[in-house]
């Protein structure tokens, strides 16, 4: 009986162009579409029509008012906790509105939610000076983690200039 | 004198290492490219506190709102009438409330009353909007039917 001869063993040779046309595809459609976004984070406020939202609470909540006057211009101009001015220095008013804040609330360990802060802007000040008492008012940032001072933040009604 | 002739050789090139890399450099893009943030419109340059932190739990629904200025590629401002961008020409923002109250009305149909006025209204408005205008649409928004309101930050703090 004859024996065929063992077949030798074959390479299999395996079509990588079209996998590399596709990849690189990918890849340049990732390249294009990246975005590079610095991450956004927001303020909650809470604003019911009628602002009756605690007409049920037995107390109601210490109302703090924050008052921003504005310049012309939109800048600064002064900023006042309750009637006590802080300055236009910023940011540095800022930071003694945060250290007031503190002094009333922070002392109050979870019992921040009796405090309410009401902003009562100028109509013409830019939002940046808003977003740094916002900030001011709700705590700071100790290490890694915030610290909480005071989640009610609303806004007096707008008054707008003729 | 006997030539010896080469036999014609073909030179394989390793392509592992490439494609290897060009994996690697795909999953990078992959995890890098954020999706979310289709909302935000380029033209608007938020103001940046310490204190903004994303949202522990993503809303859903939200309406995204944004306030800003025309601007040209430079950043600089084309015109001082602020507006909401909605497509590309900014609407001005007194005159927005049909659109709020479509909102509203819709959301209202679909998921009822009580979901409609808990959807969000997320505000991003440049840093030298004039603060008064935030709150004529936050009025607005009150007047369409809604309660809760967020304005957006960059996280960082550099910019001040």
């Amino acid at each position: 009986m004859k024996f065929r001869k063992r077949e030798t063993d074959t390479k299999v040779d395996i079509q990588m162009s079209a996998m590399i046309d596709i990849v690189f595809q990918l890849l340049i459609f990732f390249l294009l579409t990246l975005k590079i976004i610095p991450p956004e984070g927001d303020f909650n406020i809470n604003m019911p029509i009628g602002a009756v939202a605690n007409a049920n609470d037995d107390i109601p909540p210490m109302d703090l008012k924050v008052k921003l006057e504005a310049n012309p211009d939109g800048t600064l101009k002064q900023l006042y906790f309750g009637s006590r001015a802080l300055g236009n220095d910023f940011p540095f008013c800022f930071e003694r509105l945060n250290q007031d804040i503190a002094a009333i609330a922070g002392g109050q360990q979870g019992y921040s939610d009796d405090l309410e802060v009401e902003l009562d802007p100028d109509y013409g000040l830019h939002y940046r000076y808003i977003v740094k008492a916002i900030s001011a008012c709700r705590g700071r940032i100790q290490g890694d983690q915030q610290v909480t001072y005071i989640e009610k933040i609303k806004f007096a009604p707008v008054d707008r200039p003729e | 004198m006997k030539i010896k002739h080469a036999k014609p050789t073909i030179v394989e090139a390793d392509m592992t290492p490439m494609i290897d890399m060009t994996f690697q450099l795909i999953a990078f893009f992959m995890i890098v490219t954020n999706f979310e943030q289709t909302q935000a419109d380029e033209r608007v340059k938020l103001p940046a506190d310490k204190l903004a932190r994303p949202p522990k739990v993503a809303r859903e629904n939200d309406i995204v709102l944004n306030v800003g200025f025309d601007r040209n590629e430079l950043g600089q401002k084309i015109s001082q009438e602020p507006g909401i961008f909605y497509g590309d020409q900014p609407i001005p923002i007194r005159d927005y409330f049909p659109r709020l109250k479509d909102e509203y009305t819709l959301a209202a149909k679909q998921f009822g009353e009580a979901e409609a006025r808990k959807r969000t209204i997320v505000i991003r408005a440049d840093g030298d909007v004039p603060t008064g205008l935030i709150q004529e649409l936050i009025k607005l928004g009150q007047e369409a039917g809604f309660e809760k309101f967020a304005l957006k930050a960059k996280s960082d703090d550099e910019a001040g």
